[in-house]
């Protein structure tokens, strides 16, 4: 199954800001987010299709997944 | 600590001792007290009973790091209820040094006249101002510093406060040349140029520093304060508050399908990957503007920019969240360059970006300018400048605009637009919309940072959400602490209380400000209650209860019962 992964922010700048997954078993967000080379201790928000998840939730097949870094509300 | 009275009918200032029942209040805990107690409800928001008042929060002047914003209250002309707006800048810290608790204007100037206070020390007046009619609030400020000297801190309306368009801010100059933090919302720049006041100027040179009752307890706590915002991941030198400013939620609020796009007729923008925060600092440093600067002095996050154009000239100061989203993907611009544009033209109009970008999707719905077309949605926001009777129409805000267009699809609550969370994706900023004394306001309990404590799509848990946001936003506005400086005082609420007992030796504990927060909100509860505001006047709009927001395809589904619950546990 492909994943779409997107990076934003300041979250591991040496890091593809997309790239695209082929997965061949079923995977949580946190390995998926080790699969893309990033440090799952900066990661502040998850999207998966446009929900907010968390670290743990199952990854579902061909899904665009959004890791941003630390955030909170603007002005 | 004094209040000073400015008497718009006689055209003079008394300075009055704070009585006992007020000092233990401070930004708007004590603006909407104060208002409740000497302002009839149901008064006309543009007439002589209204006051406006300009309070700094309990720790202004006392130099704690983000904490000098200046409360600004007064009955708002858009929301028909209590209101309180507060600004960035010096005034809340220059207030607070001088020993005013309060500057409570009164009255009403004669029709056509015009005048500035000058706050100088213990010594206040006011002076003749016609000679700023018709300027907008960059050279008001501009003007006024080279009267009064670069050092001090100018609160102005611009032309939209001169024509009493209810859609009207106040704008505050901060240090340096920053002349553009605003007291945006809820039309209180109407109230300030109905009562006949174009600025107000509180000079620097006598500026002294606050007493502190137990200096130890204060600065072991202000630095441990300090210390945590700079330790935080989002707040920090390398958290994306002050390396993207708040247009790092951009992408985020897109992706979550809450974006405000084309007057709110979807939650995601295909063009927003050009108004993302990270294209901003690209944009911003590619050209030689600056990023991570501050609003206030001794800001420790720093979250502001300078938005230049191509040859590195200032455009705007500073470019935020709300404005891209309310003017960029709302009106379906994906430029920044525009956005920065129009957010200049506001600035200098002295017209709360939120509103006004509502009010020209409204305005766009209608058939008068073009979605994603710059020039003709400039052209429409000129005409507030100029007073064309369109003009006065946007700048009189969203339901104006809508009922003189005939345009059904509103996004307002109660008078207000709402800011650039679509309720119907972010539910528990929809809670706070309907419930909040101040209408639609994100800053009154917003629920983005929430994340997964409660799901934003779903129903459950939003009325508790939001009623624990609105009582950590009243300690924010009394304080005159920025709400982006709010984790280390929710994590640990003695930090505040040592703050506080630092500066006043009160012996306060923590359920004395929980206390206090509580009461702020009854207090505006209650004057909207005598004001004839009903529940009915709160509901989030009702197309957005039938019309399915993409992509998620939700609507508002939070029940009346719901909202009408959120202050039982008050």
């Amino acid at each position: 199954m492909a994943v779409d992964v997107e990076l934003f922010g300041q979250l591991s700048p040496g890091v593809q800001r997309r790239q695209t997954l082929n997965l061949e078993r079923p995977l949580t967000v946190e390995e998926v987010a080790i699969l893309s080379g990033l440090d799952p201790t900066e990661v502040g928000l998850i999207v998966i299709n446009g929900v907010q998840s968390g670290m743990q939730d199952r990854v579902p097949p061909d899904c665009r997944l959004c890791f941003f870094p630390p955030v909170s509300g603007g002005s | 600590m004094r209040l000073l009275r400015v008497d718009m009918d006689r055209l003079i200032v008394r300075q009055e001792q704070v009585p006992a029942r007020y000092e233990r209040l401070g930004g708007r805990a004590l603006t909407s007290r104060l208002l409740a107690e000497e302002v009839l409800p149901a008064c006309d928001a543009l007439g002589r009973h209204n006051k406006l008042i300009l309070a700094p929060g309990l720790l202004g002047g006392a130099g704690v790091t983000t904490a000098g914003r200046l409360s600004v209250g007064a009955k708002s002309p858009l929301t028909g209820g209590i209101k309180e707006a507060n600004a960035g800048g010096t005034a809340g810290d220059a207030l607070g040094r001088l020993g005013i608790k309060a500057v409570v204007v009164e009255g009403q100037a004669r029709k056509g006249e015009l005048y500035l206070l000058h706050v100088a020390g213990d010594s206040a007046q006011l002076l003749p101002a016609t000679h700023l009619r018709g300027l907008g609030t960059y050279a008001t400020s501009d003007q006024l510093r080279t009267e009064y000297g670069a050092g001090c801190t100018v609160l102005s309306i611009g032309q939209a406060g001169e024509y009493l368009l209810t859609g009207a801010s106040i704008a505050c100059t901060g240090e340096g040349s920053q002349r553009s933090n605003h007291a945006a919302r809820g039309g209180l720049g109407a109230v300030m140029g109905s009562k006949g006041l174009k600025a107000v100027v509180i000079d620097k040179a006598d500026a002294r520093s606050v007493p502190l009752a137990d200096p130890e307890l204060f600065r072991a706590a202000a630095r441990r304060f300090a210390q945590e915002l700079i330790n935080d991941p989002r707040l920090g030198p390398k958290g994306s508050m002050h390396l993207y400013g708040t247009a790092a939620i951009t992408a985020a609020v897109n992706e979550m399908g809450s974006l405000p796009t084309r007057n709110f007729s979807s939650g995601s923008f295909e063009g927003a990957a050009t108004l993302r925060g990270e294209q901003m600092r690209e944009t911003i440093l590619a050209r030689g503007g600056e990023i991570g600067t501050r609003c206030m002095p001794g800001c420790v996050i720093g979250c502001r920019n300078v938005y230049v154009d191509e040859t590195g000239n200032p455009i705007v100061g500073t470019l935020q969240y709300e404005t891209i989203a309310l003017m960029g993907a709302n009106l379906g611009l994906d430029n920044l360059d525009d956005v920065a544009r129009l957010n200049y033209l506001c600035n200098d109009y002295g017209l709360d970006t939120i509103e006004t970008g509502a009010a020209l999707g409204v305005a766009i719905e209608a058939g008068y300018a073009r979605f994603g077309d710059f020039e003709s949605i400039a052209s429409l926001l000129r005409q507030v400048g100029e007073g064309t009777v369109l003009g006065r129409l946007i700048g009189c805000g969203a339901v104006a605009t809508g009922r003189a267009l005939g345009v059904r699809r509103v996004p307002a609550v109660l008078g207000q637009a709402i800011p650039g969370y679509d309720p119907r994706s972010l539910k528990g900023n929809g809670v706070t919309y309907a419930t909040s004394p101040m209408g639609a306001d994100h800053t009154a309990g917003n629920a983005f940072g929430a994340r997964r404590e409660v799901n934003p799509l779903g129903v459950e848990g939003q009325r508790e959400l939001s009623l624990r946001l609105q009582i950590i936003a009243a300690m924010l506005d009394s304080t005159g602490l920025c709400l982006f400086a709010r984790p280390p005082v929710i994590a640990d609420p003695q930090l505040m209380v040592d703050m506080i007992n630092g500066i006043y030796g009160w012996g306060w504990i923590k359920e004395d400000l929980d206390r206090l927060n509580r009461e702020l909100l009854r207090t505006e509860l209650e004057f909207n209650r005598r004001a004839g505001i009903t529940a009915a006047d709160s509901r989030i709009p009702e197309y957005m209860r039938e019309e399915p927001l993409a992509p998620h395809g939700v609507t508002f589904d939070v029940p009346d019962s719901e909202l009408d619950a959120v202050f039982d546990a008050l």
